[in-house]
């Protein structure tokens, strides 16, 4: 008689068995993820958790972009497949989702992802470089994802933080000398960048203050501003993700504490204010704050890809408000077309990081400037233009010529330019090659 | 019942372990990847069982000692580049001598009180990475095993690496503990989980017995958090609290007192979340539903094992053959 112990073993062994002839049935393919009808695409974002209101939008903008493209044609007939995943921003479930990405839902590119610690966790571990894996358009600053011996097939959407620490010391030091100025920034590299950046510039702050990701709250922000009104914080540099603004905007409102504020890029938005402080008056917090952008104000309907894009999104995600987040979105999936199609007609992985190398820096966008991007490097856009927040929370430019500052992730200068930009493409769809 | 001899359980060992290798080289990479997870999830869910199936202990922050052994041997990495198999090795030795110091520490404590102690030390031990800027913040430690050797072609893939490295190490620490456990230790520990004061005038040391259990459990947590930082990462979101519960909901839903069901609770816990992909891709795939639906499907498997099999299937299976051979 079989003893119950041998039993398990041999029933172990038919699952286990079992399991492994269900899942070797994989199709063979040309190119990953590219069929006769379809490109298949992928991203991972923070669809819930701490850093979802706002940044939520960025992947459904996307989606919304290419659902335009594929009505009007696609790329070279194929539609683009988008497929989103929730990483809650949280790297270890980045790591997860994008493994699902690759392995499961096997897209041809990874596109628009957000987060720096999210995406340094999965080039670490998901290795997307030596397996030949691209990832367009990383919607993060973090400059050390310019360097292409590091992220091969990692390219930019965001000028670095690195820059835009330098650009607005540049400001600072202009309009705000002999006033005690303070810093929030997040504890990682996104802050880690930005500190260098300043300190770069030479700018020293009287008082710095420091959160964790995933931390950010009414109550921490309690404890944030609290050391800000002690030091006597005359100008607050909120270089910070949205949900940590809205958080220190909110509880420094009701403390009646109002230094002058300068808002980093990454988390000025009117709409993800409102929607973290739930109130539908939040975007009155904003007005007369200091902010820059790399592209046109969300609210700017005078603006050809605002208009275009506005257009978009009320035809294919009625309901949802416009903001800078639906913004950057559709920018990297226009982007994103741009770059399939001078990758050939029928493309490879190999063909999207090369056109990306050799063209990407001729790529219409709504960003003011080019991309930064080349053979040597992986850079995303390099120019801020600043501008004050009014009641309605619309980013006003500070000059009528809208002013352009520029500079790298090193040690150069912050150099002034005019803004300028390639026209849109008719109706919003590329047809570059 | 009969138990094999060490000598035939190592044969079934070399055997299931051979069976594992042609699997892997049959599998597309997402199901070797899922491979290396079960294989961690196995050595995680087995140290609970020695500890609470064994020894009574009940410990809710198992995840504790899994981030002290991957920490550990991260750092031995980074700062001393030690060889990847000595870094497992640093990863056992540390988390034990963590669970020695506090099995010292909670020696007095029992039940909800030991319970509470390893509860608040995997909320409060992850978050020291963000005080330490040696400990890597928020994006954590690297930690690698390395690439596959060349000479097993360009076809081997790094998931397959990972999933012989860990089917290797978790093979032989299975056997070494499951020795362990038929051995004069795990009858101990198994007196002192019925009845301690029988145990104890019996002869059994208590305090000692447990402090043992305890700080063994540790060692074997270090290593499967060795093993998962090199699968994912070594970062605090690695190591969540709810690393804690999934180990535990994975050693009840196997049987807390089966070694071997450790492998059945790790596939469980790997599986759920496929299933629940296809009911949220049923349901229109909200990313909502994809998120919450396996942490519901593994409450509600919680809820009924406890209620239905608390001793988990396995437990119930010898059960009913007992009861089947009387008759």
């Amino acid at each position: 008689m079989i003893s119950l112990r041998r039993k398990k073993s041999i029933l172990a062994a038919v699952a286990v068995t079992s399991f492994a002839l269900v899942a070797s049935a994989v199709p063979a393919n040309a190119e990953v993820g590219v069929s006769s009808t379809e490109i298949k695409l992928g991203t991972t974002v923070p669809m819930t958790g701490i850093a979802a209101p706002g940044y939520s939008k960025v992947a459904p903008a996307m989606k919304a972009y290419f659902e335009y493209i594929n009505d009007n044609g696609g790329v070279y007939g194929r539609k683009i497949n988008l497929v989103i995943k929730d990483d809650r921003y949280i790297p270890q479930e980045a790591i997860n989702k994008t493994n699902e990405l690759i392995l499961k839902d096997k897209v041809f590119a990874l596109v628009g992802q957000l987060g720096t610690a999210n995406h340094l966790a999965v080039t670490s571990k998901v290795r997307i470089a030596s397996r030949n894996i691209p990832s367009l358009f990383l919607n993060t600053g973090y400059s050390g994802f310019a360097d292409v011996k590091k992220f091969r097939t990692s390219f930019m959407h965001f000028p670095t933080y690195v820059a835009e620490a330098k650009i607005l010391s540049s400001y600072i030091k202009e309009n705000f000398t002999g006033k005690k100025t303070c810093l929030l920034v997040q504890n990682d590299e996104f802050g880690a960048d930005a500190e260098k950046g300043f300190a770069t510039a030479g700018l020293t702050f009287d008082e710095t203050v420091k959160y964790v990701s995933g931390t950010q709250s009414a109550t921490t922000a309690q404890t944030w501003i609290t050391r800000f009104a002690g030091a006597k914080c005359e100008v607050v540099v909120l270089f910070s993700v949205s949900s940590a603004t809205a958080a220190a905007l909110g509880v420094a409102s009701a403390a009646g504490y109002k230094p002058q504020w300068i808002l980093g890029s990454v988390g000025a938005d009117s709409t993800t204010l409102k929607i973290a402080l739930n109130n539908p008056q939040a975007q009155a917090l904003l007005n007369g704050a200091i902010g820059v952008s790399f592209m046109p104000d969300a609210l700017d309907t005078t603006d050809e890809y605002v208009k275009l894009f506005r257009e978009v999104n009320t035809k294919y995600s009625p309901g949802v408000d416009f903001d800078t987040n639906v913004l950057v979105g559709m920018n990297a999936a226009m982007l994103t077309v741009q770059a399939l199609r001078a990758a050939g007609q029928n493309p490879t992985r190999r063909s999207l990081i090369t056109a990306m190398e050799r063209k990407g820096s001729t790529f219409a966008s709504a960003a003011y400037g080019n991309l930064a991007v080349s053979r040597t490097s992986r850079a995303g856009f390099t120019g801020y233009w600043f501008g004050k927040f009014n009641l309605a929370g619309a980013l006003i430019p500070l000059d009528a010529g809208r002013t352009v500052y520029t500079t790298d992730s090193a040690t150069g200068p912050v150099t002034k330019a005019s803004a300028k930009r390639a026209a849109l493409p008719a109706k919003g769809i590329p047809t570059n090659s | 019942m009969h138990k094999l001899s060490t000598k035939k359980a190592f044969v079934a060992y070399f055997l299931f372990g051979w069976l594992l290798l042609i699997v892997a080289d049959r599998v597309d990479e997402l199901r070797v990847y899922q491979g290396a997870t079960i294989a961690v999830t196995t050595l995680a869910i087995a140290s609970i069982i020695l500890l609470t199936g064994y020894s009574g202990q009940v410990s809710l922050g198992q995840g504790a000692f899994l981030a002290v052994g991957a920490y550990a041997a991260a750092l031995s990495q980074t700062f001393w580049q030690s060889p990847f198999w000595f870094t497992l090795l640093i990863a056992i030795l540390v988390s034990a001598a963590f669970g020695f110091i506090l099995a010292f520490a909670a020696g007095r404590m029992s039940g909800p009180y030991l319970a509470g102690t390893t509860l608040a030390l995997a909320v409060g031990l992850p978050t020291l990475a963000n005080q330490f800027s040696f400990l890597g913040g928020e994006t954590g430690l690297v930690y690698d095993a390395g690439l596959p050797p060349e000479r097993f072609g360009e076809e081997f893939t790094l998931y397959k690496w990972f999933f012989w490295i860990a089917a290797f190490v978790v093979l032989i620490a299975m056997f070494l503990l499951r020795n362990l456990l038929n051995s004069r230790f795990g009858r101990t520990w198994k007196a002192l989980r019925a009845n301690s004061t029988a145990a104890s005038l019996c002869g059994v040391n208590v305090a000692q017995s447990k402090i043992t259990a305890f700080t063994i459990s540790a060692g074997v947590a270090g290593l499967a958090g060795a093993l998962l930082g090199m699968v994912s990462i070594v970062a605090p979101s690695a190591f969540p609290l709810s690393l804690s519960f999934t180990i535990i909901t994975g050693a009840i839903l196997a049987g807390v007192t089966s070694l071997l069901g450790s492998m059945l609770g790790a596939v469980i816990l790997v599986v759920i979340p496929e299933i629940a992909d296809v009911i949220a891709h049923q349901l229109g795939d909200s990313e909502k539903i994809t998120t919450n639906l396996p942490g519901f499907i593994v409450s509600v498997l919680l809820i009924l094992t406890v209620l239905f099999s608390p001793n988990g299937p396995a437990e119930a299976m010898r059960k009913r053959k007992e009861q089947h051979a009387k008759h």
